[in-house]
């Protein structure tokens, strides 16, 4: 009987053809975002290897003897590379430069050895002279005005001073994990890192030091930087957990003789937090794919119900047993497991290797088989859900008599007489309220905790809204046919002609059919417009963020107490490809006690150069709020934060302590606080301030500009920050836009996303015209007899045409209306909830035009093809349709 | 003098397929329906008659020969002068019984309060109407056949072609059935062909063709047909 059964299904592949291809879609969604999900965890993993200069900084503690510390941390453990470095602390440093005398407040010397560098390659860059030698951070020489071959002088505390000279400047990209206080935990680090730092050879370092130590111990400090063995789990929490125990381990061995600075367990912990939104973007984009997929599938295969509970009857009729009908219908379910589950397969690889540049489903073998077999496993279940369930129930519990009772006159369900569907966007409203309100964060990685935790109740909201969503849709088709079928005879007359009353009343006892086409139609619409709207808001902010990161496309910052005016930028514009150059000054100003981040602009060219934004600002546009800047001089905007701590109305004078070149000291100068400002390009998040340039100049005696934004106009930042770069020298620091998105670490935005949109994209796309052509399509092949009926009662194509194009008007509507207004709220509410993905929180939604009027256009064109070809169909040899039964 | 044919068959023949699986369900087929004749299909099961209706139905063409209605006009102007009572359940499932009824009509052009109206004389002349607002699924499959003979009736066809419409009837409505449509023929002036292997209702029509293996041999004295009542 198998072979019979599985001999018609040969002769009749449609349905089961298009089951096969909802599987195929399931699987290879899962396995595609199963494969992108670990590999992007395996990238963050990697990136935060690769981004810290110095895994470990393990230092002596004091009272216990170096040497002897040293050898017994290297007898304790393995590394790939270590160098010992000391660290001690001077109480300045001078120089002399023509008549004048530069010196600076403390200082922090560093002895490293010869093979320093080649151990650690991330942890120094020379800007100028040797490499080898006393090296001065830049910093510290644009303090002293030292320059390659100049002598400095470091005062060490009860020893006499000794003077150096200084072989080359370099940049220390890691100066804050290098001056960690080692043990100490986040909130006891130092805010910033010191100002003056002189690297010497470690045998000079020996020399001068030494004395030092047995004197004042509290200045003098060794620490041994190790490289550890980066063989670790490519999950950041798995890895992080890892080398937090290796630190612990290693610590527990030494006795408390060294504590570990374990800068690689730091950054993996950001990398795990992300790891874990990384996964929380996964459940909350690719799980409604892979439902809706399923939906597709189970819809798919309930078009053809009837004729299976028919063909069952007469199996049953003719003496199969209820065995014999599940044993057809479990070989059927594993022949769409094989057949989708393979070509889900195929897909998911292609698609990875398209998107992602690799053949596998994730970085280890382990994982790609892991992969597999989860979205084989979720195939299998579609199928047995859609297949061999249905064909088993109905096999033991109907009769033919009950086969045949009408679906046709079916009353309101149950769910709509309780009004589920309400009850369900209620729901996801409550969950919207929640999200919005302060304090609500979906991830949480409390200071000092091993493990994250998501707050996974968070997940309630987007699916009671999916769920909600799809049943208002069906109440509103439903009820809209049931109770409206006089209006729409009324309607659709000019169309249908005499046979409007006859298609109403066809559509309206039609109306679970049409309804459940449209649902799902609106549901793949939904899922396309929030994928595709929370995609590009996330890529509109991800550009924003490294906008704000590096200010403009490429930066130039003048080290602190440089005096280069705003005339530079004349030089800077001449560099080919520099299109415009915007000079902010950047100081530091005492608000209270509080030392704040100060900017002094010009608030008419800001604007449009920093590329600032209203999202930018509170209280109004970034117009508004820079245009009062611009009419009063001393103007000036303050952080939400200080307007709360000091408690600031507008118009208020706010006295600020600036440094006055003239006296090089501090003085008061007086503003008026005259609007709010959130962000600004390379300002810190939290509390800074930005006021007139010229207003600044004035009251301070200097119109010195620490950075200069530099538009590139579209040419490669790059390419433009290299001739920058080769034109500045050591004078100033250079950044790109271009290596900013990559540089924000391992956080989300650094992670490649671009192939995870294509993908879902493209998927979103297959699920639409699947859901609305496909689904139609078997809708009308399903009633191609009632068609041929009226070809043979002589009915014209125009007049079946009257039948399916309306509707398919009335799918297309509701998908398109519904789909369009869910897809919009549930993006709503998904950025709401997933708000620690965005950095900054985005002000508006960024909506995609383009790609969304494509998936429109697609979806009415597949719904019109459907309908073209359900009409084609009818007209084709309706006798032969006829006789068919 | 006669008048022109409702229909006119000349070597008319159909057949199915390709090769091996080719089948001929009608062999050249000679024959003419007139206004008033009232003729039985009779033959075995898979004889050629159901082809031979639709061909005379126009809702099929033949593979061989020609089939053309000179009193009734092109194949395309048949539909409403010519109306089929199918074998197989033929009602659309989402109209009820009325409106199936009607559908014909409505195809036709006919004003929907109008057609509604012929429904309604159409189902009284089968003593339907009872069921008027029935949906085809609430029917049995009597019912079903009942509701298609009324359809093919209302609307007043020139030619009146039936397959087996007592198939899945009782003897009471099988009468009742055929009675009804040699009624509708009669008031119409229409000619009226039942397909049936029915004994019973061939002899309430006046001639009888027999189609055996695809050929039909009508009750005229012609070289190739066998004249078997008259």
């Amino acid at each position: 009987m198998i072979r019979l059964w599985l001999r018609g299904i040969a002769r009749r592949p449609g349905r089961l053809s298009a089951v096969t291809i909802g599987v195929a879609l399931a699987v290879g969604l899962l396995a595609t975002l199963g494969g992108f999900l670990s590999s992007s965890k395996a990238t963050m993993t990697a990136r935060s290897l690769t981004k810290v200069a110095v895994d470990w900084q393990i230092e002596v503690q004091p009272n216990s003897d170096p040497t002897t510390t040293i050898n017994a941390i290297r007898s304790a453990a393995t590394f790939p590379a270590s160098e010992i470095v000391g660290y001690g602390t001077a109480n300045a440093l001078s120089s002399v430069t023509g008549s004048t005398t530069q010196t600076t407040g403390t200082a922090r010397v560093l002895g490293i050895s010869a093979t320093y560098r080649t151990s650690f390659p991330g942890s120094l860059r020379t800007l100028v002279g040797a490499d080898q030698g006393a090296l001065l951070a830049q910093q510290t020489a644009a303090n002293l005005h030292a320059r390659v071959g100049d002598t400095i002088t470091i005062d060490r505390p009860g020893f006499p001073p000794v003077d150096v000279r200084v072989a080359g400047v370099v940049e220390l990209p890691t100066i804050d994990s290098l001056f960690q206080i080692v043990g100490a935990p986040d909130g006891a680090q130092p805010l910033a890192p010191p100002d003056n730092v002189v690297l010497l050879r470690l045998d000079q370092w020996h020399q001068l030091f030494d004395p030092l130590a047995s004197t004042r111990p509290d200045l003098v400090r060794t620490q041994l930087h190790a490289r550890l063995n980066h063989h670790l789990p490519t999950d950041p929490a798995a890895a992080y957990s890892t080398v937090a125990a290796r630190a612990h381990n290693l610590e527990l061995k030494l006795a408390g003789t060294a504590l570990v600075g374990d800068n690689l367990a730091a950054t993996l912990a950001g990398a795990r937090t992300d790891a874990l939104y990384a996964q929380v973007l996964f459940l909350f984009l690719g799980a409604p794919a892979a439902i809706l997929a399923g939906l597709l599938t189970a819809m798919v295969a309930s078009s053809g119900a009837e004729r299976r509970r028919a063909e069952q009857a007469l199996l049953r009729a003719r003496g199969a047993t209820i065995n014999a009908i599940g044993k057809v219908a479990m070989v059927e379910t594993a022949l769409v497991t094989l057949t989708g589950g393979g070509l889900g397969l195929i897909v998911a690889l292609i698609t990875t290797r398209v998107a992602f540049g690799s053949w596998r489903l994730g970085p280890t073998t382990l994982q790609t088989v892991g992969w597999t077999a989860g979205a084989l496993a979720l195939g299998a279940a579609i199928a047995v859900l859609v297949i061999a369930r249905p064909a088993r129930r109905d096999a033991r519990g109907l009769t033919i008599a009950g086969a045949r009772s009408s679906r046709l006159r079916a009353g309101q369900p149950r769910w709509q007489r309780i009004w589920l569907d309400v009850a369900l966007l209620g729901g996801a409203a409550v969950v919207f309220w929640v999200t919005s309100r302060n304090g609500y964060h979906l991830v949480l990685a409390p200071e000092g905790v091993a493990t994250v935790s998501v707050s996974y109740w968070a997940f309630a909201g987007p699916v009671l809204a999916w769920a909600g969503g799809g049943l208002l849709t069906l109440r509103i088709v439903e009820t809209g046919l049931r109770r409206g079928r006089r209006p729409l005879a009324t309607a659709i007359r000019p169309v249908a002609g005499p046979l409007a009353d006859t298609v109403s009343a066809s559509l309206s006892r039609q109306r679970l059919l049409v309804a459940r086409a449209a649902a799902l139609a609106m549901l793949a619409l939904t899922f396309a417009v929030s994928t595709a709207m929370f995609n590009a808001t996330y890529r509109h902010q991800a550009e924003i963020d490294a906008v704000l990161t590096n200010g403009a496309d490429v930066t130039v910052t003048q080290p602190p107490g440089s005096t280069v005016g705003p005339a530079e930028a004349a030089r800077y514009a001449k560099i080919a490809g520099v299109s415009k150059v915007e000079p902010v000054q950047h100081r530091y100003a005492y608000v209270g006690a509080d030392l704040q981040d100060f900017y002094g602009v010009n608030p008419k060219t800001i604007v449009s150069a920093g590329k600032l934004q209203d999202a930018y600002v509170a209280g109004g546009t970034v117009a508004t709020l820079f245009n009062r800047l611009a009419a009063q001089p001393d103007a000036i905007l303050v952080s939400a934060e200080t307007v709360r701590d000091f408690q600031l109305l507008p118009g208020d004078q706010l006295t600020l302590r600036l440094q006055d070149t003239r006296t090089n000291s501090y003085t008061n100068v007086a503003f008026h606080y005259v609007g709010v400002v959130k962000e600004f390009p390379t300002a810190p998040r939290d509390s800074f301030l930005i006021a007139n340039a010229t207003y600044v100049a004035k009251m301070t005696g200097s119109d010195a500009v620490n950075t200069f934004l530099i538009d590139a106009s579209g040419k490669n930042p790059r390419v433009i920050a290299d001739r920058l770069r080769t034109a500045l020298g050591a004078t100033g620091t250079v950044t790109d836009i271009t290596s900013s998105r990559t540089i924000v670490g391992s956080s989300l935005t650094a992670v490649d996303l671009a192939g995870l949109t294509r993908v879902e994209l493209a998927y979103a796309l297959a699920l639409a015209v699947a859901a609305s052509g496909l689904t139609f399509w078997l809708g009308l092949a399903e009633r191609r007899r009632a068609f041929a009926i009226a070809a043979a009662l002589g009915a014209r194509s125009r007049q079946v045409g009257a039948f399916v194009w309306i509707e398919a008007g009335i799918i297309a509507l509701a998908a398109l209306v519904l789909g369009g207004a869910g897809g919009w709220a549930l993006t709503h509410l998904l950025v709401k909830v997933l708000t620690g993905v965005f950095d900054p929180a985005p002000a508006a939604l960024t909506v995609p035009i383009g790609y969304l009027a494509i998936v429109a256009a697609v979806l009415v064109g597949a719904v019109a093809v459907a309908a073209r070809a359900g009409i084609v169909a009818s007209q084709r040899d309706p006798l032969a349709t006829l006789r068919s039964r | 003098m006669k008048s022109q044919p409702l229909v006119s068959c000349v070597d008319a023949a159909r057949t199915f397929g390709r090769g091996e699986s080719w089948v001929v369900a009608v062999y050249s087929a000679t024959c003419d329906v007139y206004a008033g004749d009232r003729i039985a299909l009779v033959g075995q099961s898979g004889s050629g008659k159901s082809t031979l209706i639709h061909l005379l139905a126009g809702l099929d063409l033949p593979t061989a020969g020609t089939i053309s209605w000179p009193a009734l006009g092109a194949r395309r102007d048949l539909p409403g002068r010519v109306a089929v009572v199918f074998q197989n359940p033929s009602l659309l499932d989402p109209l009820d019984v009325t409106e199936n009824v009607a559908l014909p009509l409505l195809i036709g052009g006919m004003d929907a309060a109008q057609a509604s109206e012929r429904a309604s004389a159409a189902l009284a002349l089968l003593d339907l109407t009872d069921l008027a607002a029935k949906l085809p699924e609430e029917l049995s499959g009597g019912q079903a056949q009942r509701v298609a003979a009324a359809r093919a009736l209302a609307g007043r066809p020139k030619l009146l072609l039936a397959d087996e419409p007592t198939g899945q009837l009782d003897h009471i409505s099988g009468a009742q059935v055929i009675a009804a449509l040699i009624a509708a023929a009669d008031e119409a002036g229409a000619g009226l062909v039942i397909a049936t292997h029915d004994l019973a209702v061939s002899k309430r029509l006046a001639t009888t063709w027999r189609m055996i293996d695809g050929r039909v041999a009508l009750p005229v004295a012609r070289p190739n047909f066998e004249v078997v009542s008259s």
